[in-house]
């Protein structure tokens, strides 16, 4: 089970009110490769992993990604404060605001709805580990892109803090890949599949 | 209060699940009536209960959170079997 902590991971505390911003890091909200869709990704795929220890960075690995939803929430919760329905109407946020107001719905910046089509579970060690060392490479590249276009350092430190969180989960995957492949025959580790197979 | 003697490891984790759910109950109680003398009491109680029979079994079986590991040696959080597992309950 889980327990909720009362309080982000890392600090957000953005002064200026910017609806242009948060229409595209909402994103990282509900879209392909954001936080929604990461932490349901790892919490599950970690059931049908036969390996204790990549297990346990599943399960870590996910329940972090719910404390960045949780931080990607605040950043655009504190952009869209107070906005005024003109300022809303210019940034073109006016199509959003018409189904949700100044509610937080899971959606990329084009719109599309949050998709479980974003989540990938195969039930196979190495399949689902790749798709877990790309998941976090394009996270890393969404935040990238956000970067090239966001210039307040409010926004700027959350973000650049996510950023290098994916960076290191990159590497607990690449972790999680080669303990599992030591498990694995080494002249042909798709000989069976660990997940399913006994 | 009572201290847990020599309990197998599900008896002592049947113990915690029930004063977990205890405390999340009134918790949610609490939510909506946060100045209840009476809940806010029942909250002390079963929260001192719940610490301590957590203690215990982070002690004897390992940890039940991250925040709660003992071993000088070992990472024992990666341990099995894990909560989905059938074993595990």
């Amino acid at each position: 089970m889980w327990i909720y902590d009362k309080k982000l991971q890392f600090p957000v505390k953005i002064k200026n009110p910017n609806a242009n911003y948060a229409k595209i890091i909402i994103s990282q909200l509900g879209g392909p490769d954001g936080e929604l869709a990461a932490s349901q990704r790892y919490l599950h795929q970690r059931y049908s992993m036969p390996y204790d220890k990549v297990k346990g960075i599943l399960t870590d690995v996910g329940t972090e990604e719910l404390a960045h939803l949780e931080m990607i929430a605040a950043i655009l919760y504190q952009l869209t404060k107070g906005l005024s329905p003109e300022e809303i109407k210019k940034a073109g946020m006016d199509t959003y605001f018409v189904d949700h107001t100044a509610g937080l719905y899971p959606q990329a910046a084009s719109g599309v709805p949050f998709d479980m089509k974003y989540v990938g579970v195969k039930g196979d060690v190495i399949a689902d580990l790749n798709e877990d060392l790309a998941a976090e490479q394009k996270a890393r590249v969404t935040y990238d892109n956000i970067l090239r276009m966001v210039d307040d350092p409010d926004v700027r430190e959350p973000i650049k803090y996510l950023r290098q969180r994916e960076l290191v989960h990159y590497q607990r995957f690449g972790d999680a890949l080669r303990i599992a492949q030591d498990h694995l025959d080494s002249k042909n580790f798709y000989a069976f599949n660990p997940s399913f197979d006994k | 209060m009572n201290m847990p003697v020599a309990e197998s490891r599900t008896e002592l984790l049947r113990r915690i699940q029930a004063e977990d759910f205890a405390l999340y109950e009134v918790a949610l109680y609490l939510d909506a009536y946060p100045t209840n003398k009476k809940a806010l009491a029942f909250y002390r109680e079963h929260r001192a209960a719940l610490m301590a029979l957590k203690e215990a079994y982070a002690e004897k079986y390992g940890p039940l959170t991250i925040y709660d590991h003992n071993s000088q040696d070992e990472w024992q959080w990666v341990k099995g079997p894990w909560p989905w597992e059938r074993e595990a309950n």
